[in-house]
């Protein structure tokens, strides 16, 4: 898991979906979201899958990472759909369902920098699991990097060898030992910081001011667009299936054209 | 796997709306219990902890779905009161990054508190058969008992849930009888087929309704429980070996971790100020 690509784009990005209120991107990832639970139909799933395809496009964020993010779950759904699903169709639909809710997830997190995405959470949540999930995040990268260097340092000293799979194990397994005892050094250290700062049971993250509202609105009234679509095919789906074929081609023409649109920017 | 992989919208609303339920409910509970004492060190305790399980669970060591989980470890450096908060904050994390359903978000905590804390009660209980030097033995054994029974509770989940007639779940323009694409010009100007209707035997509209076949399609439990229980013993042994040789490990360097938790020590005095003045 690349945390600090993940960070980056988030942070740094100038897009359009970058610039959208925190809010917007949660509401509408919650309508997409439902939209998803909501359908059994193969290609509503498809035609969401694109749109949110054309929304990384537009977004400019970086393909590869993107990808990865969204089809890691799909080794498992395959796994599930494999063991548990009565027929094909409905196996390709199970895997689709976790990719396009993956994709609309990381679509998220690849737009919006962590406190934001977290910030919502907290009014809802108790504040020790609210504040905990703040610390969890910040403690991801420490810990990674930390572990990374773990892995240079037995690397240097020979400890990893292609031949040798069982001391390599034990190597690794040591050096997760290593990053446990450091995790919690590192916990005692954040108890000394937070006290010092007066910390009392509740970090506070401010949320910016909508830079567009007009924009923020549009989006989420798109993916309640879309929501509505998939309840619709559900509802009616005798009436509708038959036309169901149109939503992925729409799809792909608004793919179509933001990619066009994008390679004319560059 | 002992958490649930399944992806939104495959369990039925009434199973996962209770497991958001009753996981609430449970955070609500351990957090009051939670705050009750110093939560300044609660807290970035479990922040650090929760990090070390979401590394674990986000990397796969083999790739067909094997990672490993670090949950009874977690539980033993947590204590059974923060447990299932940092289950519920991995799960979170994990679904965000697309690692799981959000819907699924309530079971997933539960299965993973269940693992947890039936894992710690084990270890503990284990710890004390066999003495503090067996430690390694005993977070080996705890965490193959605790991953079978949180498969089992798994399985368990998938059976509530699967039971669903998939007649209701229409599949589009895409016949599920059949694999083939109804066509949407109802005169047939073009037809597309997954398979020909000859490999099945039958022309698409022979089967009788209520037939053989009629209402069947929920999900398949008995060939979920079959793979996940012939798959899952090698994730299972896999587990219990990385955390029988860090326990070991930490057991030897540090052993007031393994055996009082992370938070044994009471008191915590900021280097320089041990009078504890700050």
């Amino acid at each position: 898991m690349n945390i600090a690509a993940i960070d980056s784009s988030a942070t740094f990005g100038t897009s359009w979906l970058h610039r959208t209120a925190p809010r917007a991107k949660l509401a509408a990832f919650v309508f997409v979201l439902a939209a998803v639970i909501a359908t059994w139909n193969v290609l509503i799933l498809a035609a969401i899958g694109l749109v949110l395809t054309a929304a990384v496009v537009s977004a400019r964020v970086r393909a590869g990472l993107a990808a990865s993010l969204a089809l890691y779950p799909t080794i498992f759904a395959a796994v599930f759909a494999f063991t548990a699903a009565p027929d094909l169709i409905t196996g390709v639909t199970i895997i689709l369902k976790a990719t396009v809710a993956a994709l609309a997830a990381v679509t998220l997190v690849l737009t919006t920098p962590y406190p934001q995405v977290f910030a919502p959470l907290q009014h809802v949540l108790p504040t020790v699991v609210g504040d905990a999930l703040l610390m969890t995040y910040r403690s991801l990268f420490l810990l990674i990097d930390k572990f990374g260097n773990l892995l240079t340092a037995v690397r240097l000293r020979s400890g990893f060898s292609a031949r040798q799979p069982l001391r390599n194990a034990k190597a690794a397994t040591r050096a997760l030992g290593g990053l446990l005892l450091y995790s919690i050094d590192l916990a005692q250290r954040d108890h000394d910081v937070m006290r010092l700062r007066g910390y009392e049971g509740r970090l506070r993250v401010t949320t910016p001011r909508s830079e567009a509202p007009a924009r923020d609105a549009a989006l989420v009234v798109a993916a309640a667009g879309v929501t509505g679509l998939s309840v619709l095919v559900r509802v009616y789906a005798a009436a509708l299936n038959p036309f169901s074929w149109m939503a992925p081609l729409a799809a792909l023409a608004i793919l179509v054209v933001v990619l066009l649109a994008s390679r004319r920017s560059r | 796997m002992s958490h649930i992989h399944i992806p939104d919208g495959v369990l039925p609303l009434w199973l996962w709306l209770a497991g958001w339920v009753v996981a609430l409910a449970m955070i609500a509970v351990t957090s009051r219990m939670a705050i009750a004492e110093d939560v300044r060190r609660k807290v970035p305790l479990l922040g650090v902890v929760s990090a070390l399980m979401l590394v674990a669970m986000s990397s796969e060591i083999i790739p067909i779905a094997y990672h490993i989980n670090l949950t009874v470890l977690g539980a033993v450096l947590l204590g059974p009161v923060l447990a299932p908060i940092a289950a519920f904050i991995v799960v979170t994390i994990l679904a965000l990054l697309g690692h799981g359903g959000v819907t699924v978000i309530g079971l997933n905590t539960l299965v993973i508190s269940a693992e947890m804390l039936i894992g710690l009660a084990l270890f503990r209980a284990l710890a004390d058969v066999l003495g503090r030097k067996r430690a390694s033995i005993s977070a080996g054994l705890a965490t193959v008992v605790t991953l079978a029974l949180s498969t089992l509770l798994l399985v368990g989940i998938v059976w509530l849930g699967g039971g669903g007639d998939a007649a209701g779940r229409e599949t589009g323009a895409l016949d599920p009888a059949d694999l083939r694409f109804e066509n949407p010009f109802a005169a047939g100007v073009f037809s597309l087929g997954l398979f020909t209707a000859d490999e099945h035997g039958e022309e698409p509209g022979d089967e009788e309704p209520g037939g053989e076949g009629a209402g069947q399609g929920g999900l398949s439990v008995g060939r979920f429980a079959a793979v996940v229980f012939t798959l899952g013993p090698l994730g299972w042994l896999l587990e219990a070996l990385i955390i029988a040789t860090i326990v070991g490990f930490v057991a030897r360097v540090r052993p007031a971790l393994v055996f009082a938790g992370a938070l044994a020590d009471e008191r915590r005095y900021i280097p320089g100020d041990e009078t504890g003045t700050s």
